[in-house]
C-alpha cells in the first residue's frame, strides 16, 4: 500500500510538470454548444441513446448540454418527445447540471410555460415542475389549481393532494364535495384508498373494487395439472378452442366482494398445489383502439385478450401488487373478452399460499376502462 | 477548432486517478467486502442528541449502505409514489454538506417489500468511478464529481430480469470490472461490466431462482482475480477477466447473507456454516457448524474468528479452524445489517436503530448500546475514526472520538 501511495504521488508530481510545459487542450467534441439549434440538436441525439456501446461519446455530449448557457436549457426539454430510457438519462444528466450552473438565471417563468403545455411528454413536465417548484414555489404550486384532470400522473396527484389539504378545516359539506371531486381525479391507488377511507368514515360507502375498475365477474375452469411448474406452458382444452372461445358452459361464475376485486382460486375451487386454472370474462370497452391490461397475482399468469395473448409471467410467490404486470392490448368497441390462466406452484411455506389474480384495463395513467355488461 | 482549456481540469482528472485509501469504506462490507475495518479508535457511547458530527436527511429511502471514498461519503436513495426516482449523493465527509445529487429515473421494475428499497445494493468504487445498482436492475456509472460516465438498463436489455420483492445485491469491482448478480425467476445472469466503457466485459447465464447476496472478491493461485457468486443451490467462482467459471460448490445455501471469506477457506451459510475450500478437491465441507447461523445478516470472518448472528438476534463467535463456538451473546431486536469488526470490537446495528459493540477478546461482552431514531437494515461503515449509520431516510455520521 505504501508502494502504491508512493507511485500515485509520482503520478501526480509528473501531472503537475506536464501539464505546466503542455497546456490542456480539448476538441470541439467537448466544446459547449455555440447555438441553441445545436444544443437542442445535441440534446434530441442524447434523448435516442440505446444500447451500452458508444457511452464515452455520450457523457461528453451530456458534458456540452451541461456547460450551455441558462436560456437554452428549456427548449432543450422538447428532446423528451423522443427519448428513450437511457437517453431521457443522459439528457437529464446533462440538463441538471447545466440547471445547477445556471441558478436563478434560469426564468421561472419560462419553466412555468412548459409545466401547463399538456401535450408535451408527462416526464418532461415533471422534471420541470421540480425545478419550479425549487426556484419559485409558490407559481409552481399555483399552477396545481388547473391540474386536477392533467395528463401527467404526478401532477394530477400533487393537485388533489393540494385540494385535499386546502380543506382539512373547512365545513363538512366543502370537504365532503372536495373528497368527491378528488376521488374522481385521483389515478393512485393509494390516494384513492385513502379518500374512500375518508367518505366511508364520513358516511359516504364507496365501491373502491369499482372505482379502480377492477373486473370482478369471471367464469373459471376446473384445476389442472401444474406439477412442477409444467402445466404453465402446456395447452389445456381452454387454451387450444384460441383464438375462438373457449367452451365454459361447465365453468363456475364468481363474482368478486374483494375491495380489489381479486378472484381466490383457493376459495373458488380448493386449496390445492400443482394446479392451474382459467378464468375467463366478458368486458365492455368504450372504444376501439389501445388500452394497458394489468394484472397482480402471486402465481404465474398468462393473459390473452380476444384470443390473442398479451403477456406471459412464469413467477412464482415474488410479491403481489395491483397492477403488477402491464402490458398493451388491441381492443374492440363494445364486448371483448379476457382469458386468464393462473398457475400455482408445489411450495409450502405459508406465504406461497395464495392462488389469485386481480386485473382491470385502464389508459396509460391508470383510468378504468372496462364495464362488464350487466 | 482546438482551444485551450484551463489547468485545473487535468489536474482534477490526475486526483481522480489516484488509488482508494486504505482509510476508505469503497464497496458493500467495506475494502474487499469482508466486513472488516482497520484498526482504528472509534467512538463507543452515542446518542441523537451525543457525538454525532452531523446528520443528512435523504431525499428517498433505501436500505443501501454508504460508502466512504476520499473526502466524499456517497449514497444511494429512491423515491416518488413508484419509487421510480433514482437518487446518488456525496456528501462532504466532514461537514454532511451535499456535494453533489444526481437522479436518475428507473428502467426496471420497481417493486419491492416494504424490509427492502428499490435503493437497496451498495455503490462500490475503485477510487475513481462509483458504481450503483438499483433493484430495476439500472447500474450508473459516475466520476467523483458526479458526471455520468455511463448506465446500464439491465431490464430493458433482458426484460424479464427484476424481483418484486426487490433486488439487494450490491456490484462488486474487480480487476477493471463491475460484476454485478442479477439472480431472479425471469432473466437470470451475472454480467462483467467494463469500467471505463460501461461495455460488457462478459455475461453468464444463471440459475432462475431469486438470491440476494452479493459477488465476493477472490484472488486464487491459477486464476488471479475472481468473482464469488451465491444462490440457494451453491456457489460459483467465476475469473473476474473472462467470466469463465472456474469452481462450483453445490448445497443448499442461504439466499440472503453471503458467504464470508477468510484464508482462503469461505464460510457460506449453508444450514448453519459449512466451510468449504475451492482448492481443496474434495467438495465436502472442511467443517459443519450449527450452532453458528446466520438470519439475515452475513457472517463475519477475520483472523481464525468467525461471527453471525442469528435470526434470534444471537451473536456467536467460532473459530475458523473447526467451527467451535467460542461464546455467543444476545443482542436485542432484529438484525438485516451485517455486522463489521474495528480491531477486536464488533459492530452490530439492529433494525431499531440500536447499535451494539461487543468486544471480541475473551468471552464476548457488549461494550456499549447506542440508539438512534429511525429504521435500520443498512450495514454500517467505518473510515478514519467514524461510524457512519443510514437509516431509510437519514444518513448519521459518528465523530470519531
Amino acid at each position: 500500500m505504501r508502494q502504491a501511495n508512493a507511485l500515485a504521488t509520482f503520478l501526480f508530481g509528473l501531472a503537475i510538470v506536464a501539464s505546466a510545459s503542455h497546456p490542456a487542450t480539448v476538441s470541439a467534441a467537448e466544446e459547449p454548444p455555440q447555438t441553441m439549434a445545436e444544443a437542442v440538436a445535441i440534446a434530441t441525439d442524447l434523448a435516442k441513446a440505446a444500447g451500452p456501446r458508444g457511452q464515452t461519446a455520450l457523457a461528453q455530449q451530456a458534458d456540452r448540454i451541461a456547460a450551455m448557457p441558462a436560456a437554452w436549457i428549456v427548449p432543450c426539454l422538447a428532446a423528451y418527445a423522443d427519448a428513450t430510457p437511457a437517453g431521457a438519462n443522459w439528457l437529464r444528466s446533462g440538463l441538471e447540471r447545466a440547471v445547477d450552473r445556471a441558478g436563478d438565471s434560469l426564468s421561472a417563468e419560462a419553466i412555468a410555460a412548459v409545466v401547463v403545455e399538456r401535450k408535451q411528454p408527462a416526464r418532461m413536465r415533471t422534471l420541470a415542475f421540480g425545478w419550479l417548484r425549487e426556484r419559485d414555489p409558490s407559481r409552481a404550486d399555483g399552477l396545481l389549481d388547473g391540474m386536477l384532470d392533467d395528463p401527467a400522473i404526478d401532477l394530477r396527484r400533487e393537485a388533489v393532494e393540494k385540494q385535499l389539504t386546502a380543506v382539512v378545516n373547512a365545513e363538512d359539506g366543502v370537504q365532503q364535495a372536495t373528497h368527491r371531486k378528488c376521488l374522481a381525479a385521483a389515478r393512485d391507488v393509494d390516494q384513492i384508498e385513502r379518500i374512500a377511507a375518508w367518505l366511508s368514515e364520513h358516511g359516504e360507502k364507496v365501491n373502491v373494487a369499482r372505482v379502480l375498475g377492477f373486473v370482478r365477474n369471471w367464469r373459471v375452469s376446473e384445476a389442472y395439472d401444474n406439477a412442477k411448474g409444467g402445466g404453465f406452458a402446456r395447452v389445456f382444452p381452454p387454451e387450444a378452442a384460441l383464438p375462438g372461445r373457449p367452451e365454459t358452459g361447465q365453468w363456475k361464475a364468481v363474482a368478486s366482494a374483494d375491495k380489489h376485486g381479486a378472484i381466490d382460486l383457493n376459495a373458488v375451487i380448493a386449496t390445492k398445489k400443482g394446479v392451474l386454472a382459467y378464468a375467463i370474462a366478458d368486458i365492455v370497452m368504450p372504444r376501439s383502439g389501445q388500452a394497458e391490461v394489468r394484472i397482480g397475482s402471486p402465481c404465474a399468469v398468462t393473459v390473452w385478450v380476444n384470443g390473442r395473448p398479451v403477456m406471459t409471467h412464469e413467477i412464482y410467490h415474488a410479491s403481489e401488487a395491483i397492477d403488477q404486470y402491464v402490458a398493451p392490448a388491441e381492443f374492440r368497441e363494445g364486448v371483448n373478452t379476457v382469458l386468464v390462466k393462473c398457475c400455482q406452484n408445489e411450495q409450502t411455506e405459508p406465504w406461497a399460499a395464495d392462488w389469485k389474480f386481480q386485473l382491470r384495463v385502464c389508459d396509460p395513467i391508470g383510468s378504468p376502462l372496462a364495464t362488464q355488461p350487466e | 477548432m482546438l482551444t485551450t482549456r484551463r489547468l485545473p481540469m487535468l489536474l482534477i482528472m490526475m486526483l481522480c486517478c489516484l488509488p482508494a485509501s486504505a482509510a476508505d469504506w469503497p464497496e458493500f462490507l467495506g475494502p474487499r467486502g469482508r466486513g472488516v475495518a482497520p484498526e482504528q479508535g472509534i467512538r463507543t457511547h452515542w446518542s441523537a442528541a451525543e457525538g454525532i458530527a452531523w446528520k443528512a436527511e435523504l431525499p428517498g429511502r433505501g436500505a443501501s449502505s454508504p460508502i466512504v471514498v476520499g473526502d466524499l461519503v456517497v449514497v444511494t436513495a429512491s423515491s416518488g409514489v413508484r419509487q421510480d426516482q433514482l437518487h446518488m449523493l456525496a456528501i462532504d465527509k466532514a461537514s454532511g454538506r451535499t456535494i453533489w445529487h444526481r437522479r436518475f429515473w428507473a428502467t426496471g421494475r420497481t417493486l419491492a417489500h416494504p424490509t427492502s428499497a428499490v435503493a437497496a445494493g451498495t455503490p462500490a468504487c475503485d477510487g475513481r468511478t462509483i458504481v450503483a445498482l438499483y433493484s430495476s436492475c439500472d447500474l450508473f456509472a459516475v466520476d467523483l464529481n458526479g458526471r455520468l460516465l455511463w448506465q446500464r438498463n439491465l431490464a430493458v436489455e433482458h426484460p424479464r430480469s427484476g424481483n418484486d420483492v426487490g433486488m439487494g445485491s450490491s456490484p462488486r469491482i474487480v480487476d477493471g470490472t463491475a460484476v454485478v448478480q442479477i439472480d431472479c425467476q425471469g432473466d437470470a445472469f451475472a454480467l462483467g461490466v467494463d469500467m471505463v466503457t460501461g461495455a460488457d466485459r462478459w455475461i453468464v447465464p444463471r440459475e432462475k431462482i431469486a438470491s440476494w447476496s452479493s459477488p465476493l472478491a477472490m484472488t486464487t493461485p491459477e486464476d488471479g482475480a475472481c468473482v464469488l457468486l451465491q444462490n440457494p443451490h451453491g456457489l460459483d467462482l467465476h475469473r473476474a477477466a473472462d467470466g469463465k467459471t472456474v469452481w462450483s460448490w453445490k448445497g443448499e445455501c442461504s439466499g440472503i447473507p453471503m458467504t464470508a471469506e477468510s484464508g482462503s477457506v469461505l464460510h457460506v451459510p449453508s444450514d448453519g456454516i459449512a466451510a468449504v475450500s475451492p482448492s481443496a478437491g474434495d467438495a465436502t465441507p472442511a467443517w459443519r457448524s450449527t450452532k453458528l447461523s446466520c438470519g439475515m445478516a452475513s457472517p463475519l470472518a477475520w483472523g481464525n474468528s468467525i461471527a453471525c448472528i442469528n435470526r434470534a438476534g444471537v451473536l456467536g463467535i467460532g473459530d475458523t479452524a473447526d467451527g467451535r463456538l467460542r461464546g455467543q451473546i444476545r443482542l436485542a431486536g432484529s438484525f438485516w445489517a451485517s455486522p463489521i469488526v474495528v480491531g477486536t470490537t464488533i459492530i452490530a446495528a439492529n433494525k431499531e436503530g440500536r447499535t451494539f459493540l461487543v468486544s471480541t477478546e475473551g468471552e464476548p461482552k457488549i461494550v456499549a448500546e447506542n440508539e438512534l431514531p429511525g429504521t435500520f437494515t443498512a450495514t454500517p461503515a467505518v473510515a478514519d475514526g467514524s461510524v457512519y449509520l443510514r437509516s431509510e431516510t437519514t444518513l448519521w455520521k459518528v465523530a470519531a472520538p
